[in-house]
């Protein structure tokens, strides 16, 4: 089982890895990803507890960092005017643009039929899934009366009043509600058919009795096959133009207000790639150290990590190209704000971050048009961290330095997060995490069902998949 | 079931074969003697096995047209009603029908209809939730379906129906094993 | 896989003809033009430029995409693309921009240095918008497309050649090079040679407003060559439904980004509401030319979005066409609707000019098309992926 994909490569120049090992049977690989989850507890591997106590530990870091919100307010946080949006709202952005990468490579790829995708995909969904998760948690923290977040709801009440719809932040509302409730249902939808498999092999009565409930009687009838693939499309073909949606809308949370920096009709798909980007750089982080530790070289080969450094590849520079034009523009528009924005963000206090950030987002990344880094997990693992961090500087940046000189030189000020900002921030990474080993331990990873149809023998029965 | 005429509960015959290929000659052999309610187990969808069946009609398709249509419509109408009509209020000097601003929170519910009706349309359409069925009586079935087995049912609603006619065909295809299946 | 092997269809041969002689007629109308009314020429003349360009690059943009991510959708079609995006259509291309070059005066008020001089905004942008600069930049666009386009034709000859399995991969090195410089150059080529036209304007996404547009006519000519190519018992080239599907589905993805990018624009402005933007959607949106832009919206959007929806309309090549020729029609729409305002802001204007010019310019650019279709075998028979790109679903 351990062939090495430069084995099989042979001599023909364009020949690819293959996006499965070579050996595998729809039985193998139905037992090789379900043993992660049905091993007994009592034999759960060491790395795993240890990142769960960290997890965990980081989760009641933000339990205490919330109680303190809660107890005293929002004072606790740096933001202050002129900088009214801080750390929460480029936290937000950047969980909800590391959740894209999982829908771009679950629906996406699926309707362009890369199967290549079919390993990873479930794991990417998991990821958005849980991303949402946190990053729903700002808004809500920063209402100020988190009591109320219905209140964001159009929901009949005694008020009599009704959400402004002329403002992003209702938008932001729906996008992020429905984003969030399609991706649950399209993660779970994907699972269905591996949950049946889970009943049928668990060993634990309870954890059959738990994975058969959850399965809903799945039986892989081809009835019921039938009406799953048009789902399964058609949940894909709803979620691209939804991950647009989702990551343009909150771009219209900065561009539809007219701050310099911010009112720019590039910010849609600008911000729609630099969220791609950032999530394939979340999946490489995650997916490099698993590999190893789940023994998934056969699964996971060097075909998907060459792959996703493309699309990165590809994202940073549509970022780029944001960033260029919202140079030219500002000289172009002969606005002296926008032109004083640029120059601030250049030469102004917070110039370290930004220059961090286009070395960090454009100039390392460009290492990725080497084949030789490309396939280099160390090289690649490092330039994914790099961009980790480059693009929650690029929403410190868009946001704070923006903010941070009004029109009024009076108003001029200074911005830092507290310790309970970054409090907040580390918790939210916690509660990630500990979603994450959760899954991968309780749940199928990997799309079993889905990889069985990448074996020689499905392939062959199979027809229109390569 | 004792003592009574074993047909009325019966739920159909179940043939396990080993391959794709098996199957799929399994199934032209029991159309071609005449069986049209058939249903095929294997653990993945297999493009082959829906066109043999004629499994290609699914409704969950015009089922998300029609609910994300309605998602839209309603959503648009309903910020039209409240920001024009059932509270008009001048907010920045824009139009109360400022439809341009109505357009983001028409599509996402038009998403979240048209998403939450093919996943609930697939579900409704097939049948589930449904805990238990007849073919997880069979061993075999439970331990081989959902990761290496093939498998084709034919179900006991079939009008030419004869359990001892179908054994005999499904026992000459070279099946692993052939199970009765009781209700 | 003796596929491919078939004579091109009389079609062709004729279809070169008509465009030859619709290139002709038009070019006489274009002088008549000149004649008669200098400044509608001019004008007119930009939008069918831009329209014939946007067929020629358009496909380029597209050969370039498929070099990059190597789908079965593209093998099949690269002659096409590689017809409609040559080293001859882009050098038509070239030689066509001579007029405007010429006529910089009539189009750009931004040359006109008394105006310059009394306007701050302009004599800030002078380092920008000055006529060497605009007309260096611009031979520097035509020059790059040239130069990409004459790259692969030139691999795609080696590779009929030699077979030499390499090129393939060559082919993908210069496609994500040229994609990059192919969405920069028309990025500012579309700044420079529309948006300077109502010079205080400006949006960054723009470019891509543009270019996607082009996307959109290059798919569509791609549909309607399959219709020409793909059909009857022994097709000249061997199209299947999943093929044409995959066409389809790209056509209507391009058309709902359009959409998109329209949208974002507009939204941002509108919500922004500041006076130096909103003058482009002040006479789009409320004046003289509301009705052109619910037409546009209708006809580049709704109607090819509500049609394309349909599998079989996307299997078929004779189904699909009609919503092609649709989306052409719309693409003229689409760049007089971003030109023609910008001269007449209050009233609505259509020239017989306005049809002259893409007559004139697209006849011949489809003349050199036909002629670039009948140069080479219809499919690349060494593309490493051709067998893979033939096989049946």
């Amino acid at each position: 089982m351990s062939i090495r994909f430069d084995d099989v490569r042979g001599a023909d120049p364009i020949a690819q890895p293959p996006v499965l090992a070579p050996g595998h049977t729809p039985a193998s690989v139905t037992e090789r990803i379900s043993e992660a989850v049905t091993t007994k507890l009592t034999k759960t591997p060491k790395w795993w507890l240890g990142g769960f106590a960290v997890g965990f530990a980081l989760l009641n870091v933000f339990l205490f960092a919330v109680t303190n919100l809660f107890m005293t307010g929002i004072g606790v946080w740096g933001n202050n005017i002129p900088v009214g949006w801080g750390w929460d709202i480029i936290c937000f952005v950047w969980w909800i643009g590391i959740g894209h990468a999982g829908t771009l490579i679950s629906a996406i790829l699926l309707l362009l039929r890369q199967s290549w995708r079919n390993s990873i995909n479930r794991f990417a969904e998991a990821m958005t899934v849980f991303a949402v998760a946190c990053a729903g948690m700002y808004p809500i923290l920063h209402l100020g009366r988190p009591w109320l977040p219905h209140w964001l709801l159009p929901l009949p009440g005694t008020l009599g009043m009704w959400p402004n719809f002329r403002s992003p932040l209702i938008w932001d509302v729906f996008a992020v509600s429905t984003y969030a409730t399609i991706s649950i249902v399209f993660w779970y939808v994907g699972m269905l058919p591996d949950l049946a498999t889970l009943r049928d092999h668990a060993k634990a009565r309870l954890a059959r009795f738990a994975y058969g409930m959850a399965a809903l009687g799945w039986r892989n009838s081809s009835r019921h096959w039938a009406n799953y693939e048009v789902a399964s499309l058609l949940l894909a073909g709803l979620s691209t133009p939804l991950v647009l949606s989702v990551h343009s809308i909150v771009s219209f949370d900065f561009s539809v207000g007219i701050v310099p920096g911010w009112h720019t009709t590039v910010f849609p798909p600008y911000f729609v790639a630099g969220a791609v980007f950032a999530g394939f750089a979340m999946v490489l982080t995650l997916v490099l150290p698993l590999r190893p530790l789940f023994k998934l070289h056969d699964f996971i080969t060097e075909r998907h990590l060459q792959n996703m450094a493309k699309v990165m590849l590809t994202t940073g520079l549509i970022v780029a190209y944001g960033y260029v034009l919202e140079i030219w523009a500002a000289f172009y528009s002969g606005n002296e704000f926008e032109i004083f924005m640029v120059l601030n963000r250049f030469t102004g206090p917070y110039a370290t971050q930004y220059w961090l950030l286009i070395l960090l987002n454009i100039a390392i990344p460009q290492l990725l048009w080497l084949k030789g880094i490309r396939s280099n997990v160390w090289a690649l693992w490092a330039i994914s961290m790099c961009i980790n961090v480059g693009m929650w500087l690029e929403r410190f940046v868009i946001i704070v330095v923006s903010l941070h000189r009004d029109y009024v030189p009076s108003n001029w000020a200074m911005y830092s997060g507290t310790k309970f900002d970054v409090m907040t921030f580390v918790g939210t990474m916690g509660l990630f995490l500990t979603l994450l080993l959760l899954f991968i331990r309780f749940l199928p990873a990997l799309n079993m069902f889905e990889m069985r149809i990448l074996t020689p023998e499905a392939t062959k029965a199979h027809g229109e998949e390569k | 079931m004792h003592g009574t005429h074993p047909e009325p509960s019966l739920h159909g015959v179940l043939a396990e074969f080993r391959t794709p290929d098996e199957l799929l000659a399994a199934i032209e052999s029991a159309r071609a003697a005449g069986y049209t309610k058939l249903d095929a187990y294997t653990p993945y969808p297999i493009e082959k096995v829906l066109d043999a069946l004629d499994l290609h009609h699914s409704k969950v398709p015009l089922l998300t047209l029609g609910a994300a249509i309605f998602g839209a419509v309603a959503v648009f109408s309903f910020a039209y009603w409240a920001s024009a009509i059932d509270y008009p209020l001048n907010i920045g000097g824009r139009p109360l029908n400022s439809w341009p601003a109505f357009i983001p929170a028409t599509f996402e519910g038009a998403v979240f209809h048209g998403g939450l009706a093919a996943a609930l349309g697939m579900l409704v359409l097939n049948g589930l939730p449904r805990p238990h069925h007849p073919v997880f009586e069979v061993k075999r079935f439970v331990e081989h379906a959902s990761k290496d087995g093939y498998f084709l049912l034919v179900e006991a609603e079939d009008p030419q129906f004869d359990v001892s006619a179908v054994r005999r065909l499904l026992e000459g295809l070279g099946p692993v094993e052939v199970n009765d299946l009781e209700n | 896989m003796n596929q491919g092997s078939n004579p091109l269809p009389e079609g062709v041969e004729t279809l070169g003809r008509i465009g030859l002689i619709a290139g002709l007629v038009g070019l006489a109308l274009l002088g008549a033009g000149y004649a008669t009314d200098r400044e509608q020429l001019f004008r007119s003349y930009l939008t069918g430029y831009m329209w014939m360009l946007g067929l020629a690059a358009g496909a380029l943009g597209v050969m370039l995409l498929h070099h990059v991510t190597r789908g079965a959708w593209g093998v099949v079609i690269r002659r096409i693309l590689e017809a409609a995006a040559s080293p001859l259509t882009l050098g038509f291309a070239a030689v066509a921009f001579l007029p405007i070059a010429l006529g910089t005066h009539s189009l750009y008020e931004w040359t006109h240095a008394e105006v310059v001089a009394g306007d701050a905004i302009l004599s800030h942008k002078k380092p920008w918008l000055n006529e060497p600069a605009f007309l260096g930049r611009s031979a520097a666009y035509l020059v790059l497309w040239i130069v990409l386009a004459a790259v692969f034709a030139r691999l795609s000859a080696r590779q009929d050649e030699t077979g030499d399995r390499r090129i393939a991969l060559s082919m993908q090195r210069w496609g994500a090079f040229g994609v990059v410089a192919f969405i920069l150059s028309m990025t500012f080529a579309a700044f420079d040679w529309m948006m300077s036209l109502t010079p205080h304007w400006f949006s960054t996404i723009y470019g891509l407003y543009v270019i996607i547009g082009q996307a959109v006519a290059a798919m569509a000519l791609v549909a309607l060559a399959g219709l020409l190519l793909g059909e009857g018992p022994s097709p000249a080239l061997p199209l299947q439904p999943r093929h044409l599907h995959d066409h389809g589905k790209l056509l209507f993805a391009f058309v709902c980004v359009w959409a998109y990018f329209g949208y974002s624009q507009f939204i941002i402005i509108w919500s922004g509401n500041l006076p130096e933007e909103t003058t482009f959607y002040t006479s789009r949106l409320n004046g003289a030319w509301k009705v052109t832009t619910i037409v546009l919206v209708l006809l580049h959007y709704a109607l090819p979005f509500a049609l394309l929806l349909s599998r079989n309309r996307k299997r078929s090549a004779k189904a699909l066409a009609p919503v092609a020729v649709l989306l052409l029609f719309a693409r003229w729409l689409d760049l007089h609707w971003l030109v023609a305002p910008a001269f007449s802001a209050n009233a609505f204007t259509l020239h017989w000019l306005d049809l002259a010019a893409p007559l004139a310019l697209g006849g011949i650019w489809l003349r050199l098309f036909t002629l670039g279709l009948k140069a080479r075998p219809l499919l690349p028979a060494n593309e490493p992926f051709l067998k893979e790109a033939l096989a049946h679903e």
